[in-house]
């Protein structure tokens, strides 16, 4: 049975005035890039909604009436869909609709948040004086007009997940399923997990501004589960980007399936390395965990402006080799960290954290930006309407440098390399952080000879820069899908790296006695 | 409020009904939150929220789906639910998905379990800023603090459920949380950092401001020169505040999902003295004013004191219905409660007196653990055990072992449950544990 998004918008929009299915063609709003252009009710995101100019102009002026130096009404629409196959058939599904708008004021730095998911004119004045509280001097004048900002193009996609049936990604999912069989005939379970999301968010800004974005994502996940003379392994692996079903090839799902097996197979073989610290080779790709963990987070503006983080005072200094840049960068195409503006309506960039191996620039949101007196980074994230932003990362990579992968493991007499993570965390103020091995391999005398497994590396973020004694040419990003939590808000990131060389860090392992 | 979701959960049940689902189940739920953020003497956010949420579960011709929206327009919910039922009949047929049964609702306890403390709705701009001045003050008490932020949290969930086969029901609780984070300069560029929050149901359980903050900057003030401590095999002692984290990932696989899926090393375990005689885990969902406390789970299922494992048997996992009946098992909840665990006769003191020497574990710090091996591997910080007692502080270890294996070397435990969670676990002792430091 063919199920398609658009009938069931169509009936749907039937009994109402408000909802329909604008056309939301790659593109729309370009033209209304032009300065004063008058955004009509024919804007689509203001017809999803059901708000006009006036209705912002009217809340905005409530959400301000106390005064702010910024405030801005962020509307949003995410839809969600899960399909989910065990024991070899696709028997459950999961749709979800979060829809609502946030009102924030800020003054100095200073922020009033409510949220509502009632559109209606009277929940939305009622949130706004809620938010409004925070402040205590005099209204201010509300923009009569908001200025649509070009939409980006980062993550266009040609259908939106809306009009893609049940019947066309179920054979996806039979498809993982069959392959990941045919991996091993000790492959005794495997599940797959299918997601997909439009979300659509619209930023009215007390500059005048109207920013809207849609913001497509999908991930796709398999689980291995495998029994070998009465022991049992699980691993799994995963795809994510902004992407759209066309993504979906045979290639990149069967390589995404090959490693889910690959990963769960060689458990058998694996065992713990040796306890203590060790040269820790890290390889190209997702041990971009390193750079979210030991810098990334360190590097936010707001742990900065408190004086909270360790790098509170280090801009300017050395921190790293020459050969070490790491960047954060929201504007790489279809990556799951892609952003077009952050949630605060600011254009996404790229921002140098360590440039040759000093240290260069926090990610800023306008709270920081404006205390530091730089511009904004496009850093202003938050995980939906019910939450203010605050500075965050998107994209976080380290630049290619001048050594090979085989220089980096010949130089290793004694250590691991790491290569697949499930997580990692990190304590800002002391700056320790660790991240968690899945898969690894032991090196000896310059050669890999033995798999390793779960184990936690901790070390701490400068030490660990300090100690970046190679990087290699080969960097590449991880298209895995991360989602970074911070304050108990997730938002979705991506991170890259080339071969790296830690010259030591602290290993989970066993002691032999 | 608890009158208007149980009618918007039946409506659910019956506009469902009328698109074609043969049962469904329908949760309309509620929550008011409030959070008050206060730093260095100043006020540095309010959030003041209301939001509302409908989830529902369809079975249709045979199948399954389950869906959730916060839009809640009369005309778009009824598009949203005939769609539900569409999906639903979309998906392939599974023969072990049904309804809770509902025998299953029977003997629904009556207590009056007292979650709701209606001061908490009383709650004004003046109490919370007065409690942030005060958690602001004690926290900011010594001249290395370079910042603290306070935080007040409170609020009311409630949530009606209703089926088709004629499930109905109302939970509410309310909420009041204090604490505190405070960042103090150290060694370099290092600052130290700890915190510390307490709260209830009920205002008059929420200890005092100044004594909340003030124990968060004592256990920042402790972090100051904290190295790393050495590798080897030693024993470890776990302070209540983080022993149920450690009985969280022991507890991650014990669920018939993982079991039928493969996926859990306590597949073997069920009926087994699999662990220490020291360890006692009682799901309770029935202790008054409890963080867990509740009369049926998320499924309708009636609550009872469910006996997880005893002096190291392993008498019950979690299962819920529809994985209970692939995996043949009969249901029990698929959703923890409260977690008792037994506590011993000895004070942290006592313990790390007897111990003589080890790691004292104060706060975890990432790691994971394989549900299917039990493997596990965990950063850490707190102290070395000198002579019997706490000594130097340490951080950037790691704790590297198998949750099964550990567990059967669990020595003592202490007499100090930890309240303010819903896993009341007291002071862990572990023999012969594997630290990787200098």
């Amino acid at each position: 049975m063919a199920i398609k998004r658009r009938d069931f918008l169509g009936q749907m929009a039937a009994g109402s005035a408000i909802v329909t299915m604008p056309a939301f063609l790659p593109g729309c709003g370009v033209n209304q890039a032009t300065q004063m252009a008058t955004p009509t009710p024919e804007n689509p995101f203001m017809t999803w909604f059901g708000v006009d100019e006036a209705v912002i102009t009217r809340v905005m002026t409530e959400l301000t009436a106390n005064g702010a130096d910024t405030a801005d009404l962020y509307f949003q629409h995410q839809r969600t869909n899960n399909l989910s196959m065990e024991d070899g058939i696709v028997s459950r599904a999961n749709s979800g609709i979060s829809q609502g708008v946030g009102l924030r004021v800020v003054i100095g730095e200073q922020t009033g948040y409510a949220f509502t998911e009632d559109l209606t004119l009277e929940s939305m004045l009622a949130a706004a004086r809620t938010a409004a509280a925070i402040a205590s001097g005099t209204g201010l004048v509300a923009p009569q007009a908001f200025n649509p900002k070009k939409t980006g193009d980062l993550y266009s996609i040609e259908l939106p997940w809306a009009d893609v049936g049940i019947d066309q990604k179920l054979p996806i999912l039979k498809h993982v399923d069959a392959q990941a069989r045919k991996g091993d005939p000790s492959i005794q379970k495997v599940s797959v997990n299918w997601s997909d999301s439009d979300d659509r968010v619209m930023i009215a800004t007390l500059d005048g501004h109207l920013i809207m974005d849609h913001r497509p994502m999908t991930r796709l996940t398999a689980m291995v589960t495998a029994t070998r003379d009465g022991e049992t392994q699980s691993g799994y692996s995963n795809i994510a980007a902004r992407q759209d079903f066309s993504w979906y090839t045979e290639e990149r799902i069967n390589n995404m399936v090959e490693e889910a097996v690959d990963r769960t197979l060689i458990l058998f073989e694996a065992k713990r390395p040796p306890a203590g610290e060790m040269p820790v080779i890290l390889a190209a790709g997702a041990s971009g965990i390193l750079l979210h963990e030991a810098i990334g987070h360190g590097m936010e503006a707001d742990f900065n402006r408190k004086g909270t983080s360790i790098y509170s005072d280090m801009i300017g200094k050395k921190v790293a080799e020459p050969f070490v840049t790491i960047v954060d960068q929201g504007t790489i195409p279809k990556e799951r960290g892609a952003l077009n503006y952050d949630d605060e309506g600011n254009e996404c960039g790229r921002t140098t954290m360590v440039e040759n191996g000093v240290l260069r620039s926090y990610l800023h949101d306008s709270i920081s930006s404006r205390q530091y007196k730089v511009g904004a980074t496009g850093s202003g994230r938050r995980q939906s309407y019910q939450y203010a932003p605050m500075p965050r990362m998107t994209c976080t990579f380290m630049e290619d440098g001048p050594h090979t992968k085989d220089e980096i493991i010949a130089s290793v007499d004694h250590g691991i390399i790491a290569e697949t993570y499930t997580n990692g965390q990190v304590q800002i103020g002391a700056g320790d952080f660790t991240f968690y091995v899945k898969n690894g391999w032991l090196v000896e005398g310059g050669k890999i000879t033995a798999p390793i497994k779960d184990v936690n590396i901790i070390g701490n973020g400068p030490e660990a820069l300090k100690r970046i004694s190679m990087v290699a040419n080969d960097a590449k990003l991880d298209t895995g899908g991360w989602t970074c939590g911070k304050n108990g808000q997730q938002v979705p990131v991506s991170q890259g790296i080339p071969t790296v060389l830690v010259s030591t860090m602290t290993v989970g392992g066993e002691n032999v006695s | 409020m608890s009158a208007d979701l149980q009618d918007r959960a039946a409506q659910a049940i019956e506009m469902l009904a009328a698109a074609g689902a043969d049962d469904a189940w329908a949760t309309a739920g509620q929550s008011r939150d409030v959070e008050f953020n206060y730093r260095d003497g100043a006020l540095e956010k309010v959030k003041d929220t209301t939001s509302q949420q409908l989830a529902v579960q369809v079975y249709a011709k045979g199948r399954y789906s389950s869906h959730q929206t916060t839009d809640l327009n009369p005309d778009r919910l009824a598009g949203f639910l005939k769609e539900a039922v569409a999906i639903t009949g979309a998906l392939e047929p599974d023969d072990q998905r049904a309804v809770t049964s509902a025998e299953l609702f029977a003997n629904r306890p009556e207590a009056d379990l007292d979650l709701v403390d209606s001061t908490v709705e009383a709650l004004d701009r003046d109490q919370r800023m007065a409690w942030c001045v005060e958690l602001d003050g004690a926290a900011r008490q010594h001249e290395r603090v370079i910042s603290a932020t306070s935080a007040v949290y409170d609020g009311t969930q409630t949530q009606a459920s209703a089926s088709s086969n004629g499930f109905s029901g109302v939970q509410e609780s309310t909420y009041c949380w204090l604490g505190a984070n405070v960042t103090l300069s150290d060694r370099g560029e290092r600052r130290a950092a700890d915190g510390f929050f307490a709260g209830s149901s009920h205002v008059g359980d929420v200890p005092d401001a100044g004594e909340v903050a003030g124990t968060a900057l004592k256990r920042a003030l402790v972090r100051l020169d904290s190295e790393k401590g050495p590798t080897g095999k030693t024993t470890m002692v776990v302070d209540s505040r983080v022993a149920a984290s450690l009985i969280g990932r022991l507890m991650g696989p014990a669920y018939a999902r993982s079991v039928q899926q493969g996926r859990s090393f306590w597949a073997d375990l069920i009926d087994q003295e699999a662990f220490s005689s020291k360890l006692t885990i009682i799901d309770d969902p029935l202790i008054v004013r409890g963080l867990g406390s509740r009369h049926y789970d998320s499924e309708g299922i009636s609550a009872k004191v469910l006996p997880i494992v005893e002096q190291g048997v392993v008498k019950n996992i979690y299962v819920d219905t529809y994985y209970g009946r692939k995996a043949g098992m009969t249901p029990t909840t698929g959703r923890p409660s409260n977690r008792r665990i037994d506590p011993g006769e000895h004070s942290l003191a006592d313990l790390l007196g007897a111990a003589g020497e080890g790691v004292y574990v104060t706060s975890w710090l990432g790691g994971n653990a394989d549900g299917t091996t039990g493997d596990f591997s965990l950063g850490l910080r707190g102290h070395m055990i000198e002579n019997g007692e706490i000594g130097r502080p340490v951080g950037e270890m790691n704790v590297t072992g198998n949750l099964k294996d550990l567990f059967t070397r669990l020595d003592a435990v202490g007499n100090d449950p930890y309240p303010y969670s819903t896993t009341l676990a007291p002071t862990l002792v572990f023999s012969d544990v594997d630290f990787s430091g200098v």
